[in-house]
């Protein structure tokens, strides 16, 4: 659960969300400029980047690190390969990639917030993980890479946050290789209505207080709950990747549907 | 996510264990970037271990395995019977009965196999950082005291039950009775395959008579 991200947007395709104009996007349940989203999700990031994973592991009763395991286990990484970890955030991804592709491969931790990165950086660093590793602050929607250059791109709790998903997406597309395949972890729509209930009820009750507690900052995590619900839903966000031009793309629901693993691969 | 939950737990154990081995994590050297795949039959997915920066990664993918094992719990735990028992291991016999299939370099899966086998701790130490030397010391003897309580009790009522089974109630027949009636079992065999040997003879001898 990363709770979190550096970047943002907003999905045309979106049905859960009318966007009211092409000028502006959601920010939460706010409407907003687009020009106006990306500052203020990145206050939202700079505010919480020190207490992030204590704040994940808290929110998530330590669930995240299996969604997260769940991607590892399903990206099919193998030695040697190259892989951009996008909206990385701290790392937690990251870490397992560098271990898993060896000396010969190497894994871009990629964030749009500084104060994100610098988090994961020093934490990847303190666990001795230097080999491998590159660090690129870099936007979801512009990748500063060549085309055709990562066998595995991963995005976890970060497209929420992208103004431009469908942008985003394509950029992706654009930079993963023939053969290679995108990974989408994200909140998603709960599979069942108690469960929704719930989880509506923890999202806009509790979570907020704990963040105010925890991380002195109540508003991020009110954004967190609210930009979960304005995300796509599962088959939206297939159809997105579709568009895109992603081929063979499934998702599969985790915690009945609390999280969904997107994943299409390039051809 | 159950192979997930599994993952964390044995990844977890596996570089508690290794961090406290008295031997140190220098055979894990040998092994770097080397994955060993582990294919149980009582689970559909497989395990995956692989070694990277003196640790151990558990997953389930399959995409780069240097060995990989096919088998289940029970064999596994056969084999290791065997071992303890110092028998001659019979990997061959279980690869032709298909209990057990191996894949790959099986260097790689002995190298696995001799870091668990050597695999040491040293509790005392351990249990002593956090409560002191004084309180393991009398907690380990107070254990070596119960250790051997029990084991007592358990040779005296294995005795005890033996004896009642055998000779005061006469349900279960010793030892010695046992092997008598295996001799006898045998001596009988012998003797009706004697038997058989000459009545095919004298059937032979009557046969060629008769043709004369």
């Amino acid at each position: 659960m990363s709770v979190q991200q550096d970047q943002h947007q907003e999905s045309s395709t979106n049905s859960t969300n009318a966007n009211p104009s092409k000028d502006t996007t959601h920010f939460g349940y706010q409407t907003v400029d687009k020009n106006e989203k990306e500052s203020k999700v990145a206050s939202v990031f700079h505010s919480v980047a020190a207490q992030y994973d204590v704040m994940n592991d808290l929110m998530s009763f330590g669930i995240h690190r299996l969604w997260k395991r769940f991607t590892i286990d399903a990206s099919g990484v193998r030695p040697g390969n190259k892989v951009l970890d996008l909206a990385g955030g701290t790392g937690d991804l990251t870490a397992k990639f560098s271990q898993l592709v060896g000396r010969e491969g190497k894994v871009i931790l990629a964030d749009i917030n500084s104060s994100m990165l610098n988090v994961g950086r020093d934490k990847l660093r303190d666990k001795g993980l230097v080999q491998n590793i590159e660090y690129v602050q870099a936007n979801a929607q512009y990748l500063p890479f060549e085309d055709n250059t990562f066998d595995v791109v991963t995005i976890a709790f970060g497209l929420r946050n992208v103004t431009d998903k469908d942008m985003a997406l394509r950029s992706i597309y654009r930079v993963l290789k023939p053969g290679g395949r995108l990974l989408v972890l994200e909140f998603s729509k709960p599979e069942h209505e108690v469960i929704s209930k719930v989880y509506d009820f923890y999202s806009f009750n509790i979570l907020p207080k704990m963040g105010e507690l925890v991380a002195k900052d109540g508003e991020s995590y009110q954004y967190l709950a609210e930009s979960i619900r304005m995300h796509p839903d599962q088959e939206t966000l297939k159809g997105m990747m579709d568009n895109a031009g992603f081929e063979q793309t499934s998702f599969k629901n985790l915690t009945g549907g609390v999280v969904a693993l997107h994943k299409g691969y390039k051809f | 996510m159950h192979p997930q939950v599994l993952c964390s737990t044995v990844e977890l154990t596996v570089n508690q264990a290794l961090s406290l081995n008295i031997h140190g994590l220098d055979q894990l050297k040998t092994l770097e970037q080397k994955t060993l795949t582990v294919q149980l039959a009582e689970f559909n997915f497989p395990l995956s271990f692989t070694v990277n920066q003196k640790q151990v990664l558990v997953t389930t993918l399959t995409q780069h395995s240097n060995c990989t094992i096919v088998t289940s719990i029970k064999t596994l735990m056969a084999l290791k019977s065997e071992q303890q028992n110092h028998q001659a291991l019979s990997i061959t016999e279980m690869i032709k009965q298909e209990k057990l299939d191996l894949q790959g370099d099986l260097k790689v899966a002995q190298q696995f196999a001799a870091i668990a086998e050597s695999l040491e701790i040293d509790w005392q130490n351990e249990l002593a950082k956090h409560i002191g030397d004084i309180p393991t010391y009398k907690l380990t003897q107070l254990g070596k005291f119960i250790s051997n309580k029990i084991s007592f009790a358990n040779q005296q009522i294995q005795a005890d039950a033996s004896e009642w089974l055998v000779h005061e109630q006469r349900l279960v027949v010793a030892s010695n009775q046992l092997s008598n009636f295996k001799e006898s079992v045998i001596d009988l065999s012998q003797q009706t395959e004697h038997l058989a040997q000459r009545i095919d003879t004298l059937l032979s001898k009557f046969s060629q008579s008769s043709e004369q």
